[in-house]
């Protein structure tokens, strides 16, 4: 208990102490998690409004790749795009590895089935005639799928957050494609994964609170946008 | 102004409307009558021009519309569903969201509402959200939703279901309003037929998808022969001729409303100049009201009577039971 309680001492004493690293790291997973879950977002929730209101030939099956990337180990995807961002990949050009940019393209891989899987589901929980109505008055496809996107705001705010708790919550592709460099490419998992097993359990624990803290504040963001909904 | 032609529309594989031909002509409202699942809904959704047809064209002023329609042709067109919804936000957001589609000024905006508002009877509601509306504060708002954009065509699918018979008298008269201001063409499928005997000029009757000679509240097309007065009309494809008064010639439609027949096992002396022989082939209890629905065949013409459960019970009438239907010249009326 003692190792507990002296854990949880020191976690406090970084916090309130406003300790450079732990609010480097801090920056910048939140760097990353922001760039990451808006671009994902920035594609995934058209990609999903596509999916949910368009009939085409294949679109069931785009339905199921989608589903089925959403259990993509992360790991995975991380020694996937290490091949393909590696010096003799195909993308070895653009000396990414082991840099921030890195991480987000991971985590955007990530985060992507996310955001259109569950943007679709959302689109799909729309009453049909709001769409319907939003034509006929006379609204052209951006305006109605913005028409329809307002009424599903609630699941799509939703959707932001699974998207975000997913890129600032992940390990594995930040570890192998940033490569956990202080200062550089450490986010909170990284950070948490190595104090934990260098035995600094109030450094750890101090970042794990934080990286909770992030959730946690996101999720309020979400609730106070859901409170002020009307009818 | 809108016409189908050669229409075959499926969902999945079945065929929901099966049209040769059905053109709302430029200025004229046309109400059709039919069943629920009889196809007025999806006739609506391709007039409106929201779904290309599985099979045939849409015309509109003359000219095939490929395809899905572009926004620019759809805003000449605008259709009120039958549960309509109202989007996010107060009525008057509501109200104004096609007109600022539309690049309409907010001045004009305003006069449009106002002016809408005024003839629906709305001002009250202007403030409230669609969860502080009843259905049939509803369906006012968004038929003066469609009223306040001035397309060339009005489909509205069972404007005043939800109505009473105020605001559904309101909603006519705005209606007829409209119309006398402006060539405007409607299109409207009722399933209140007072209504559409009274507003309509030209009434269609649809059963499974196609366009139907009879129905069950009794529609038939006829050819009136010339003079004024009392006449006597073949039913096509039946062996009776119903006696009408009317001074209209040619083509025109017959009504019989179901509650002017009377139902009897034997002829009935009285001065019923309609008096027809026949075999119950149906009954049905109506969804309001303890009515029941005798669908009858007399001499291969199909007629439905409305009775009370009593009547029909003391009459021990039922499938296959002889039956007499008697009703009066001047209760059949003429469009």
């Amino acid at each position: 208990m003692d190792f507990l309680g002296d854990g949880f001492r020191r976690a406090w004493g970084l916090l309130i102490a406003g300790d450079s690293e732990v609010f480097g790291i801090a920056l910048l997973t939140l760097k990353v998690a922001v760039v990451a879950t808006a671009i994902s977002c920035i594609v995934g929730l058209p990609l999903g409004y596509f999916l949910a209101t368009r009939r085409f030939w294949g679109r069931r099956a785009a339905l199921t790749v989608v589903n089925t990337a959403l259990a993509f180990p992360t790991v995975v995807v991380g020694l996937l795009l290490f091949g393909i961002l590696s010096r003799r990949g195909p993308l070895g050009g653009l000396g990414w590895l082991y840099t921030w940019q890195a991480i987000v393209a991971g985590d955007v891989l990530l985060a992507l089935p996310i955001a259109a899987a569950l943007s679709a589901a959302a689109v799909q929980g729309v009453d049909p005639r709001i769409r319907r109505t939003a034509e006929t008055l006379g609204a052209g496809p951006w305006r109605t799928a913005w028409t329809v996107g307002r009424e599903a705001r609630f699941a799509l705010a939703a959707v932001i957050t699974a998207a975000f708790g997913q890129v600032v919550a992940e390990i594995g592709a930040a570890l192998i494609l940033g490569g956990n460099i202080r200062g550089s490419t450490r986010t909170l998992t990284t950070a948490v994964a190595l104090y934990t097993s260098q035995g600094d359990f109030g450094m750890a624990l101090a970042l794990g609170l934080v990286l909770v803290l992030l959730a946690l504040v996101v999720n309020i963001a979400l609730q106070v946008l859901q409170g002020r909904g009307g009818g | 102004m809108v016409e189908l032609r050669g229409v075959r529309h499926r969902y999945g594989n079945r065929v929901v409307l099966d049209l040769e031909q059905f053109a709302v002509p430029r200025g004229s409202m046309v109400a059709v009558v039919g069943h629920n699942g009889s196809g007025k809904s999806t006739l609506l959704r391709l007039l409106a021009l929201l779904e290309p047809p599985t099979e045939g064209q849409v015309l509109f002023n003359g000219v095939a519309v490929r395809g899905h329609a572009p926004a620019a042709l759809r805003r000449r067109v605008t259709l009120v569903e039958q549960r309509p919804v109202l989007f996010r936000g107060t009525v008057m957001e509501n109200l104004r969201y096609g007109l600022t589609l539309r690049g309409i000024s907010r001045a004009a905006v305003h006069g449009i509402i106002g002016d809408v508002v005024d003839r629906l009877g709305l001002q009250p509601l202007l403030v409230r959200r669609r969860t502080e509306l009843s259905d049939g504060e509803v369906q006012r708002v968004a038929v003066a939703r469609a009223l306040a954009l001035r397309t060339d065509v009005l489909l509205l699918d069972e404007p005043a279901s939800s109505a009473d018979r105020a605001a559904a008298g309101a909603l006519y008269r705005a209606l007829a309003a409209e119309r006398a201001a402006r060539p405007l063409t409607v299109c409207i499928a009722s399933h209140q037929l007072e209504d559409a005997y009274r507003w309509a000029d030209d009434i269609r009757a649809l059963a499974d998808g196609r366009l139907s000679p009879v129905t069950p509240e009794n529609l038939f097309r006829v050819d009136l022969p010339p003079g004024d007065g009392v006449k006597a009309v073949r039913i096509a494809g039946g062996g009776i001729e119903i006696v009408v008064m009317t001074d209209r010639t040619g083509p025109a439609v017959l009504a019989v409303p179901p509650t002017d027949i009377f139902v009897s096992r034997e002829p009935l002396s009285s001065s019923a100049r309609n008096v027809f022989k026949g075999r119950v082939i149906g009954m049905a209890i109506e969804q309001r009201g303890a009515g029941v629905h005798i669908r009858a065949d007399l001499n291969g013409v199909e007629l439905v009577a409305a009775v009370t459960a009593e009547g029909a019970r003391d009459l021990a009438l039922a499938p296959g039971a002889g039956v007499v239907f008697s009703f009066k010249a001047t209760a059949v009326k003429v469009f």
